[in-house]
């Protein structure tokens, strides 16, 4: 009993002192010990328990992990002259975690130097590049798209085209591309942040839009552009329309006129051909048909109506009567 | 439970020491209680074996991965189930949700899921927003849904994952968008885009280590801007307009054109009609002269004298009245009254 006595205030100091003197690093973390504000030991980076002097040593832990840099979006005009607002992001890491907390020491101070570093930069790329670079990527193709484009939103009449030039200045070539940009943006950002103890892994544009006011001329512009196509629409199917009604009208003539013109040519042969009939048989005896034809006619003539008849004595019919007498 | 060192205050190494003593000092003092009372012993040791068992154990649940930090230090991921570990904070679990499928989305959220989904967009414009590379504005919205795929990275490598997926989701997108002309974007590139921003969204978030799979990317509603909407709507309806007018012009011609044709073949049937009559009838005519002829050849004087009587005969007795009229007679006209009826008698004036 007495040796028990004598262990438990020993296990008590044994603990205690384990417990300020073994520390563990986290997946994700790393650590630096300094004694009396003096770094001494590490970077501790990988994961574990480490030892140190206990209550002489102090451990500093760091995110080993990629952190996010966030920026506020800011104004800036393109070379141009057109301006919008751009939004970067980025992600760094701490490498070296003495220089760190030398520098900026904490997360937030790094941010802060990261708002500099990476703000000035943005800056300068996006004032020196015109708007479509940013835009746009390296493999713009000008020519890809076009079936759509032409079926929802027709060309200019050929015509107009040489006369309207699209006054914007837009060229059609890419020289650079956003993701080019954004690679020179990170280059030049990273370069600085090393002494900082700072990776800088990437940035990003992560947005970018007109300004108000630019946002509504470009809006004004897109209406007026809508409202050209539509207006082409219109007119072109009036123009079929009316292209369709002339076709029709044209085919109705054509129609129509050839059946006056072979129904006057079987006319035509129908009359040769009773001509040719009559004349081969009255032309047998000229002098019988018009006595035929004579007494024919009138024997037809005078109808279901009663006529007068005037007769004179002196023809044919009363010669026997005026002998008579 | 995880395992939090924090480390001692500067400066406070030197004045534990004093309390510590107290504490032995204390402890000594108590100690022939404990002595009375073994029991207790057994009790403290009860306690401590339950602590120690407690931590000792961990559930992962069915869509989970459980991830084991042995003094922080990445040992093992464990599936479903019950599992062991090292007690008092040797080892600790974490566990990960990677059966399950996140969503994130952008330009809209979505308040209500359920059967009738209800979203908000208000306030999230800025997020669907953006340039295409004809330099105009459109608006779109879309969705990431991911998955964990390996849980020691989504833990350790990238600090709030979710975010990093945010914020490369809107790059990749906006990029995407800016190569592509805005018509193309609001038609036929939907698929192609979603589809491509998957792949460029893996491909960053691999170059992150951030252990995530993007299960798919989807656009939802692609539309230009509010204020220029209803000039898109305009185009859609001059498009009607335009298929319309040519459907009403087409349907004159179907209209006009067949019943033009029919009106043609009549023409030329009854101009072939009147041309069977008339040869018909000349045949016919001229047969019967034909074979008069040959009659009145047979008897030339006769037959022509019969004609005349014949004929005259015909006409007399169609006639309503008939004047005789001598040679010797004049003035006929003063006697006649033109303007009497017709009379059904007939009257010979002599």
């Amino acid at each position: 009993m007495k040796s028990l006595r004598a262990i438990v205030p020993l296990v008590i100091i044994i603990i205690i002192l384990a417990s300020s003197s073994f520390f563990t690093v986290k997946e994700g973390e790393q650590a630096l010990i300094t004694q009396f504000g003096k770094p001494v030991g590490g970077p501790f980076s990988e994961a574990g328990l480490y030892f140190k002097i206990p209550f002489i040593q102090d451990v500093h832990l760091f995110e080993k992990r990629l952190l996010k840099w966030d920026g506020s979006p800011n104004q800036i005009p393109t070379r141009d002259k057109k301006y919008i607002w751009v939004d970067t992001t980025a992600r760094w890491r701490i490498t070296n975690p003495l220089r760190f907390l030398q520098t900026v020491a904490t997360e937030r101070g790094a941010l802060s130097r990261l708002d500099d570093i990476i703000d000035s930069v943005v800056r300068d790329l996006v004032s020196s590049n015109l708007l479509i670079e940013l835009v746009r990527s390296a493999d713009w193709d000008p020519a890809r798209g076009r079936e759509a484009m032409e079926e929802f939103n027709p060309p200019a009449p050929e015509k107009l085209q040489a006369v309207v030039k699209k006054d914007d200045g837009e060229p059609t070539i890419v020289q650079q591309g956003r993701q080019l940009i954004t690679r020179r943006m990170l280059a030049a950002a990273a370069k600085v942040t090393p002494q900082y103890g700072i990776e800088l892994v990437d940035v990003e544009i992560k947005r970018i839009n007109y300004v108000e006011s630019v946002q509504k001329r470009v809006y004004e512009r897109m209406i007026s552009e809508r409202k050209r196509i539509a207006s082409q629409y219109r007119s072109e199917g009036e123009g079929e329309k009316q292209t369709i009604l002339g076709t029709m009208q044209k085919e109705l003539a054509r129609i129509r006129s050839e059946a006056y013109e072979k129904a006057q040519k079987i006319l035509g042969n129908a009359d040769a051909k009773a001509t040719d009939i009559y004349g081969k048989a009255y032309g047998q005896d000229p002098e019988f048909y018009s006595l035929f034809k004579t007494l024919e006619s009138l024997s037809i003539s005078p109808g279901t109506d009663k006529a007068e008849l005037i007769l004179s004595t002196d023809g044919e019919y009363f010669k026997y009567l005026k002998q008579a007498k | 439970m995880p395992m939090d060192w924090t480390p001692p205050p500067r400066g406070t190494g030197g004045q534990q020491q004093p309390d510590l003593g107290k504490v032995v000092s204390d402890i000594r003092s108590k100690l022939p209680s404990f002595k009375k009372a073994k029991g207790l012993w057994i009790v403290v040791l009860i306690v401590l074996a339950l602590i120690a068992g407690s931590s000792a154990y961990y559930t992962v649940g069915p869509e989970e991965t459980g991830v084991v930090l042995r003094f922080g230090q990445y040992v093992r991921e464990s599936g479903p189930g019950l599992h062991f570990k090292l007690p008092l904070g040797i080892e600790t679990a974490t566990t990960v949700k990677t059966g399950r499928v996140f969503k994130e989305e952008f330009g809209f959220r979505g308040t209500q899921p359920g059967i009738r989904s209800r979203f908000t967009e208000k306030g999230y414009s800025d997020e669907s927003l953006m340039l295409t590379g004809d330099l105009n504005v459109i608006d779109v919205k879309w969705i990431v849904q991911f998955k964990v795929r390996e849980p020691r990275k989504w833990l350790f490598a990238v600090r709030d994952g979710v975010a990093a997926i945010r914020d490369l989701s809107e790059a990749t997108m906006r990029s995407i968008v800016g190569n592509r002309y805005g018509d193309e974007v609001l038609t036929l590139a939907r698929v192609e885009i979603a589809a491509q921003a998957q792949v460029d969204l893996q491909k960053l978030l691999d170059s992150y280590d951030a252990g995530v799979q993007v299960v798919t990317v989807k656009l939802q509603d692609v539309n230009p801007p509010k204020p220029v909407q209803p000039a898109f709507n305009e185009v859609n309806e001059a498009r009607q307009q335009k298929e319309r007018m040519i459907n009403e012009a087409q349907e004159a011609y179907n209209r006009e054109i067949p019943k033009a044709l029919g009106n043609a073949k009549r023409v030329v049937t009854e101009a072939e009609g009147y041309m069977a009559e008339r040869v018909n009838r000349a045949a016919g005519e001229a047969l019967r002269f034909d074979q008069v002829l040959t009659a009145y050849r047979k008897a030339k004087e006769v037959t022509k004298r019969r004609f005349y009587l014949e004929t005259m005969q015909k006409v007399l007795k169609n006639a309503g009245k008939v004047y005789v009229v001598d040679d010797k007679v004049k003035g006929l006209l003063p006697f006649m009254d033109l303007t009497k009826g017709r009379g059904p008698a007939k009257e010979v004036q002599k």
